[in-house]
């Protein structure tokens, strides 16, 4: 489009733009009616030549339609910059004007599907602050084009100009993980995890299916023939070992596909206020994180992570308004080796003190009510288990689960520690995983103290700290220290002149 | 670390030292008449409930059910009478704190310079008391924020007053 990157007239994207809006409606259409499709295809022999061409002419008449319709969005999208407001108007038939003024403007990314790899445009995204979130996608611009547009927003803004194509040609990036470094990551990442979100994937899947033989009064068949085959499974530990196994495969398998698809071609740059960070196979994001809006970072790294000698981190931005904790605002750097989390550390934060000052653990308490709390949770399964089965077989599982819940709160207690210096508060935690998390005393929005009764004969506390990105908690410290650390926190904040955003 | 400790201890304004309020008296008139306006409607729905339906299943439980309700209820405004008497709060010259809770209790401390904005509500039974809420949101997730619930409206007017002039500085 305006190749001369000049935005003080209306501009429209790139005409590449017509085929991103294209793909991504009929991605959209084609995700409402799979389901269809694929009945349509089972019966595909059923059908007369008559109904078959009616069905062809319904598909090529959708096709044609969406294509007009993308051209028109495409048509109607327009945008220009003009006296520190970036201007949109977009909308076919319901017309859309929306101004932004530069100040509000947070951030600035860019991102490529695969589409959009293919035809080599890339989607720059305005995220602006304020009590709802508005964010705002051009879908398509020539590299050069979303620079300049890039370069033309944040300029006026008064933040550094950080022009990307000339710092990474100079700057090595401070870290790029390859394909057999990402093998190695997912090996070792959270397997249970993943299956979990496979498991809610499929369910969802599932779900899905059975809304639709809902609709045909099918839904019997479907849970009869899962009901049958899950009894006969139960009573063959042979099968279920097997099917343990599969589940294994499938957990690494997964991890794997995940890692693979958000980190791949993971590469970090350092600059002077902010690092850059880009990654993804089929949907490739470039993201800039500033120094100022992270509001803690927390490294984490499970056993098998160690001996390899990688761990990760989690960025933690802060989030608008209501939005729940957005995937967007959790960054995460995977495959990082020690000198490299030491180096990201130094750029957010002066950490040196405070990983050498004092460690304080919380009070034994805290392992004593965790005790507690599993087994009253143990007793109530083992009732719920034993009333449905009706067989007290099943409860020697308890054998199995008593000595693994007692490794695990022997290893949270273990884990979980706290240190402070003047200006920074480090929260050690995890199970089988170790987590630390840094934190500026200055970026906490406000402070609680929260003690139950049982707590209180003990004279122990809970610290719950609230920032802009989600809480942070410090169980059961000494209530003489939890006030000190409270007073010194509210210390902190009301005299702190930096912006915490 | 040991120069921290004594910023601690010595310098620092103590939230444990500082004389929280007790909420206003006429917030409990204005509780239990909210409980008092529930209890009748729930009592009216039970007594038919019971009369046309239950006393022919189950005729000789039926004093047991109302035993069952009136327990409940004397729970209910023992509960809402005892919580009354924790709910506490303390304006400083940078920040605000409140206090509650029964069987877990907590105490929440907002600086005025992390107060995203202040907001005063008055709802129709409170109104009567002349009684308002503040509620102040900070950024992040604004669920656990803080409401200051049966204040005066004047008191309450002076104090969002207070926080405004506050974060605009």
């Amino acid at each position: 489009m305006s190749s001369n990157s000049d935005f003080t007239n209306f501009s429209r994207q790139s005409s590449k733009g017509i085929i991103v809006i294209y793909f991504g409606s009929l991605y959209k259409a084609l995700k409402i009616s799979w389901i269809f499709l694929f009945i349509f295809i089972r019966k595909f022999s059923q059908l007369t030549s008559d109904k078959l061409l009616y069905i062809f002419f319904a598909i090529i008449a959708l096709l044609i339609f969406l294509l007009f319709r993308a051209y028109f969005i495409y048509k109607n999208f327009q945008f220009k910059i003009e006296g520190g407001y970036f201007i949109l108007q977009r909308g076919v038939l319901k017309k859309t004007n929306t101004t932004i003024p530069f100040d509000r403007i947070q951030n600035i990314n860019f991102k490529q599907n695969l589409i959009q790899q293919l035809i080599n445009v890339y989607q720059v995204s305005i995220e602006t602050a304020g009590s709802k979130k508005v964010e705002i996608a051009i879908k398509a611009l020539s590299y050069k084009d979303a620079q300049a547009l890039k370069n033309q927003l944040t300029q006026s803004i008064g933040f550094k100009n950080e022009s990307l194509t000339e710092d990474l040609i100079k700057k090595k990036p401070l870290l790029t993980i390859s394909f057999k470094e990402l093998l190695k990551v997912s090996v070792t990442e959270n397997h249970l995890q993943s299956l979990l979100l496979l498991a809610a994937l499929v369910f969802s899947f599932f779900q899905q299916i059975e809304d639709i033989l809902d609709g045909f009064g099918k839904k019997e068949i479907l849970s009869n023939y899962i009901a049958n085959e899950f009894n006969s499974l139960l009573h063959n530990i042979l099968i279920l070992t097997f099917l343990g196994i599969v589940l294994l495969i499938l957990a690494m398998i997964s991890s794997f596909v995940r890692v693979l698809l958000f980190h791949f071609n993971l590469t970090v740059f350092v600059k002077e206020r902010s690092l850059e960070i880009n990654q993804g196979l089929l949907t490739k994001k470039s993201i800039i994180l500033k120094k100022e809006k992270v509001q803690s970072i927390t490294v984490s790294t499970n056993p098998i992570k160690k001996i390899i000698g990688i761990s990760f981190i989690t960025f933690r931005q802060a989030v608008s308004g209501k939005v729940s904790q957005k995937k967007d605002k959790l960054i995460r750097i995977v495959g990082c080796k020690f000198d490299q989390i030491y180096q990201i550390k130094e750029l957010l934060f002066d950490c040196k003190s405070v990983e050498k000052s004092e460690l304080y653990k919380p009070n034994s308490y805290y392992k004593i009510i965790m005790y507690i709390r599993s087994f009253i949770g143990l007793f109530l399964l083992n009732s719920i288990v034993y009333l449905v089965f009706q067989d007290s077989y099943v409860l020697w599982l308890n054998t199995l689960f008593v000595p693994l819940i007692l490794l695990l709160i022997r290893a949270k207690f273990n884990k979980a520690f706290y240190k402070f210096d003047k200006e920074l508060l480090l929260i050690g935690n995890g199970r089988i995983e170790t987590d630390l998390t840094y934190l500026s005393f200055f970026k906490v929005q406000n402070v609680k103290m929260r003690q139950t009764i049982f707590q209180e004969r003990k004279k122990v506390i809970d610290l719950v700290l609230q920032t802009a990105s989600g809480k942070v908690r410090i169980p059961c410290l000494e209530l003489e220290r939890a006030v000190k650390l409270y007073n010194y926190i509210l210390f902190k904040t009301e005299t702190s002149t930096k912006p915490w955003m | 670390m040991s120069s921290f400790e004594n910023v601690l201890i010595e310098n620092l304004p103590d939230i444990s030292k500082i004389s929280f309020k007790k909420i206003h008296k006429d917030y409990l008139k204005a509780l239990l008449i909210y409980a008092f306006i529930m209890i009748m409607a729930f009592f009216v729905g039970a007594f038919f409930l019971i009369k046309y339906k239950l006393k022919e299943v189950i005729p000789e439980h039926v004093n047991y059910i109302y035993l069952g309700i009136f327990v409940f209820f004397t729970i209910f405004i023992w509960y809402l009478v005892v919580s009354f008497s924790k709910r506490k709060y303390a304006v400083r010259e940078k920040d605000i704190s409140y206090k509650r809770g029964v069987i877990i209790k907590t105490l929440t401390t907002i600086p005025f310079s992390r107060i995203q904005h202040v907001e005063l509500d008055e709802a129709p039974i409170l109104r009567i008391f002349k009684l308002a809420s503040i509620s102040v949101f900070t950024a992040g997730d604004s669920s656990d924020d803080l409401v200051l619930k049966g204040i005066k409206k004047d008191e309450a007017l002076q104090i969002k007053e207070f926080i405004s002039s506050k974060i605009n500085e």
